[in-house]
């Protein structure tokens, strides 16, 4: 299991390596002129200054030069400080959010990872619970039931659901708001009172003992919740279910059987651990769709994560944000696929030992 | 007949399919003596595996469906018992060995576990209770390092390891009734000849009655004492191995001893084999079954099916010809 984790661990450095490539890449898309826009704050009207950042930033380079630079930044030796290098940091200026790209995202993924934390469970295992009890009542009312009402939250595109539960539980009940926090509670938290241990609202408040804050959070991402969740579930019931069909077919599911174990425990003993290998894989992807923003669900409850940053950046043709975004779910993928590959070896013995 | 351990009457079995309702075992009737070994042989579909499975009332239900009969193990019908009773029964004291053991134990659950789950179920053991139990049952199923290999998991076990592993499973609960479906089916020869020892070993020092099915005569000639020989969902000849093997009755009896090569036999020519291929019952059949594939078919094989009679005291066939004069008996 250690030579395992160790061998995965070590892919990790090559693949970051892919991804910087590749956005590279994507880079040298743009003209020189273009790309000097990711250096400054404002971008010079004279041609002359432009030609200054050019030259000054080696964009006229060979490429292998200039990944370099764009990798590690230059140091100026006489104020000795770092111009640029993403691997320290410096992702470029975002025209949009007018702040460094490390200092949006810096700011927006803890919201986004608050609702990923919160929408988990709702998403994964509410949707492997639905898959289950249709395999186990393959063709029953409860198999038909769960399907049909799955596939509706597929078939519709997010945002219809989206608009339709503000409409419901915004404008006509006033339950549920859309946005991050009240006003108020906003104010709590960027007070100097709250300490921000963790920067998720949600597990502050807690830490700080403030549950109507706790709460008040709670509250904005309970729609955003719900409608990532429905729109997942026929997936995650899709794929259980089948895969569940499959193995309670298995001889060791008769044997369980034969060996007189009850149905409860031939079912989740016995037949579920090994339905969920294919579904680990499914459920990895989900956590990285989230982490990585839900761009349309952001934007329709107005929730400021990563996925509405990216909306905004997008629309408004801002590249460097975008580029930025781009590195940053790269890595992402690459931690949670790290983080499936040691879950498989946790549910499957004979990834672990082979 | 007396002291019958197991007694089943009449016994039928259907399957739902696509193309229409199978009847896969069609009033099948046997008893089982206390300490006894009986074979079961037949092709594959014959109904043997389907007959054992009806009787602890293992058949996937949807599709499959017990419609009659009645299934004696002291005193109460197993057919008749409820879920809960029959899962007492289970793995307790009736218990199942089943074909391949690649796929018969849970890839993701430790053999220790899957040994201590019917000790900690039936005998009502604490964890480290059934652990040791657990050692002790590989021990006697002569796997090395025992205590050791409780953490290990099926893929980490040889085929032969994994039915004797399978094998010890079965008998955890001390049950009276063995049920071994084709156990040495998947195995090659010499692991065949070890488990079959095995068995017989344990029978010896255990006394539990066995039902070994398979479709191997000389498997059944090693280990059996009684023979039933199945066909299309019937028993069609009842008989001891001794006499199964001396006098064969039924045509389909004579077909299989036919096909076995023999020790003794010329080297020349092919082995003998059936022509046609075993019936899958839409209907159950008025004629008999296996009229279509018998050479000694007459025309009341072709109008009325032969149920079991006597030929000898304990010797049961069910055709209308005596195949020794090819005449209707």
């Amino acid at each position: 299991m250690v030579t395992f984790i160790i061998r995965r661990l070590l892919l990790v450095p090559v693949l970051l390596f892919g991804v910087t490539v590749l956005i590279f890449a994507m880079l040298q898309l743009l003209s020189p002129i273009e790309r000097s826009a990711l250096y400054v704050k404002d971008f010079p009207k004279n041609e002359k200054a432009v030609e200054g950042i050019i030259r000054q930033y080696g964009l006229d380079r060979p490429l292998y030069e200039q990944y370099w630079r764009w990798l590690v930044g230059t140091v100026d030796t006489v104020n000795n400080v770092r111009h640029g290098g993403i691997l320290f940091g410096d992702l470029g200026y975002s025209r949009t959010s007018s702040t460094p790209v490390a200092d949006l995202i810096a700011s927006r993924f803890p919201n986004t990872l608050d609702l990923t934390l919160w929408a988990i469970g709702p998403v994964i295992f509410v949707g492997i619970w639905l898959g289950v009890q249709a395999a186990v009542h393959q063709n029953g009312l409860i198999d038909q039931a769960a399907r049909i009402f799955s596939i509706i939250g597929t078939s519709f595109p997010t945002f219809v659901f989206g608009l339709l539960f503000i409409l419901i539980f915004y404008a006509t009940l006033e339950w549920l708001p859309p946005g991050r926090l009240a006003d108020e509670y906003m104010q709590v938290v960027n007070s100097d009172e709250f300490r921000r241990y963790t920067t998720l609202i949600t597990i502050d408040a807690l830490l700080n003992g403030r549950f109507d804050v706790f709460w008040d959070a709670l509250k904005h991402m309970f729609l955003p919740i719900l409608t990532l969740s429905y729109i997942s579930w026929a997936t995650f019931l899709r794929v259980t279910r089948s895969s569940m069909l499959e193995t309670l077919r298995m001889e060791y599911v008769t044997t369980a059987r034969a060996k007189g174990l009850s149905e409860h425990d031939v079912i989740y003993k016995h037949a579920q651990p090994n339905a969920m290998i294919p579904v680990v894989t499914l459920a990895g992807f989900s956590v990285v769709g989230l982490l990585g923003g839900v761009v349309i669900t952001e934007t329709v409850f107005n929730y400021p994560g990563i996925g509405s940053a990216a909306a905004r950046a997008a629309t408004q043709l801002d590249v460097v944000t975008m580029l930025g975004f781009a590195l940053f779910n790269g890595f992402i993928l690459i931690v949670s696929n790290l983080a499936v590959d040691i879950l498989y070896a946790v549910v499957d013995p004979r990834v672990r030992l082979s | 007949m007396p002291d019958l351990l197991l007694d089943v009457k009449g016994l039928e079995t259907q399957f739902k399919t696509p193309d229409g309702i199978v009847h896969a075992v069609n009033g099948v009737s046997f008893g089982l003596k206390e300490g006894e070994t009986l074979g079961v042989v037949g092709e594959s579909g014959c109904g043997k595996s389907v007959t054992m499975l009806s009787v602890l009332g293992l058949i996937p239900s949807p599709p499959g469906k017990v419609t009659a009969g009645e299934a004696k193990f002291f005193g109460q019908d197993l057919l008749k018992m409820s879920n809960d009773e029959i899962r007492h029964v289970r793995g307790a004291q009736i218990s199942m060995v089943f074909q391949d053991p690649m796929t018969s134990l849970n890839p993701v659950l430790t053999i220790g576990r899957q040994l201590e789950e019917p000790l900690i179920l039936h005998i009502g053991m604490t964890k480290n209770q059934a652990r040791e139990r657990a050692a002790e049952l590989l021990a006697m199923v002569g796997i090395p390092n025992p205590k050791d290999r409780l953490n290990d998991y099926p893929h980490q076990y040889s085929g032969g390891m994994r039915q004797r592993v399978m094998i010890a499973m079965s008998l955890a609960c001390s049950p009276q009734i063995l049920i071994a479906d084709e156990p040495t089916t998947a195995l090659d020869v010499t692991i065949q000849a070890q488990i079959m020892d095995l068995v017989k070993r344990l029978r010896d020092e255990l006394g539990m009655a066995i039902v070994w099915i398979t479709h191997d005569l000389g498997v059944v000639a090693g280990i059996a004492q009684r023979v039933l020989v199945m066909y299309g969902g019937f028993i069609v000849e009842e008989a001891t191995v001794g006499d199964l093997f001396a006098n064969p009755s039924h045509p389909y009896t004579i077909g299989l001893l036919g096909s076995l090569p023999r020790i003794d036999g010329k080297e020349e020519g092919r082995l003998y084999s059936i022509d046609g291929h075993p019936p899958v019952l839409y209907q159950k059949p008025r004629s008999c079954p296996f009229a279509p594939r018998c050479k000694w078919a007459m025309e009341k094989c072709w109008q009325e099916n032969p149920l079991l009679t006597p030929v000898s005291s304990e010797h049961r066939v069910a055709c209308w010809v005596d195949t020794k004069t090819g005449r209707a008996r």
